[in-house]
């Protein structure tokens, strides 16, 4: 039952964007890591992570998208998000997850000056 | 049937009744009343009709059994969600709760379980006049307390994998939270949502 996720990749102009629906968790949450490893592969520097509103993400997803913001840090990329919840967004703001990315409430707001 | 409800007529200017009870006898309770209604007066009476049931008269603690298989922490949370939802928590401390319930049955799943499927998830719903107490009980022998995670050193220092975040939003979305870990027996986590008035 947690194995439930759609991870998908697409490019506008120069920013990577990465769509994501489903359950975020701890094996699941690989899915993700892999399309950012992809993108970072072929030079991506602005990558724009795209929840589904229904997302589930529980501490094993959170955990996974730290380790994305971490080696972010490393690739000079900077990382926005955006169709999270409320709920979500709190969750992220509580981890201190905002103090590295920006949370956009759509994504023509989040490509806007990126 | 009548007593499977509690019924109080108020007169006034016009007839309240409230129903309080199971919902299978109001079709009659409505059809008895209506009528005594009627016949004061012969003033057109007022209904007041809920479908909500008294909670305090009710079973008040709810128990789940779930196996330690991932995924199966969403019977519970979305158990937890229709709890919420009766006992009238906002929107958003329904989410709360369903997070915190969801980090509770994983860790319990996960650390305290170490993935077996035959060890059991038990996990109960206890309604009290201004809390709602959630208890999750795995069958381990102690997961001991996380060391509280903190985001700036994970990043730094490139840690793989950094853990104790569930423990972190337990302990944030919770009003109260409580562990206790009988040693060669089994761990508990007591969650309280404090009911507003």
């Amino acid at each position: 039952m947690s194995n439930d996720i759609e991870v998908t990749i697409h490019n506008k102009d120069d920013v990577a964007i990465i769509n994501i629906k489903g359950d975020v968790a701890a094996v699941t949450g690989e899915a993700i890591e892999e399309a950012y490893q992809e993108v970072s592969l072929i030079g991506s520097t602005k990558i724009l992570l795209v929840f589904d509103k229904e997302c589930y993400i529980n501490s094993g997803g959170i955990a996974i998208l730290i380790g994305i913001v971490s080696e972010s840090q490393d690739n000079k990329q900077i990382i926005r998000i955006t169709g999270l919840s409320e709920h979500f967004h709190k969750i992220f703001d509580m981890v201190g997850l905002t103090r590295y990315i920006d949370i956009f409430p759509s994504e023509a707001a989040a490509l806007e000056g990126f | 049937m009548l007593h499977h409800a509690q019924v109080s007529l108020n007169t006034s200017t016009y007839d309240v009744v409230r129903f309080v009870g199971d919902a299978e006898p109001y079709d009659d309770l409505i059809d008895n009343c209506g009528s005594a209604g009627r016949m004061r007066d012969g003033n057109q009476a007022t209904w007041e009709h809920t479908e909500e049931p008294n909670l305090m008269e009710l079973e008040k603690t709810f128990e789940l059994h779930i196996p330690s298989v991932l995924g199966f922490e969403k019977v519970v949370v979305d158990f937890a969600a229709s709890v919420g939802k009766i006992l009238h928590l906002p929107a958003e401390r329904i989410e709360d709760l369903k997070t915190a319930v969801a980090e509770a049955c994983t860790n319990a799943i996960e650390h305290g379980n170490k993935m077996k499927p035959s060890a059991r998830v038990s996990v109960s719903f206890t309604i009290e006049e201004s809390k709602l107490q959630v208890a999750v009980q795995d069958e381990g022998s102690g997961i001991g307390q996380a060391t509280p995670p903190s985001l700036e050193q994970t990043i730094s220092r490139k840690k793989e994998r950094p853990r104790g975040w569930g423990i972190f939003l337990i302990k944030n979305l919770m009003d109260e939270v409580e562990f206790e870990t009988r040693p060669g027996g089994w761990n508990v986590v007591r969650m309280v949502v404090r009911l507003q008035e």
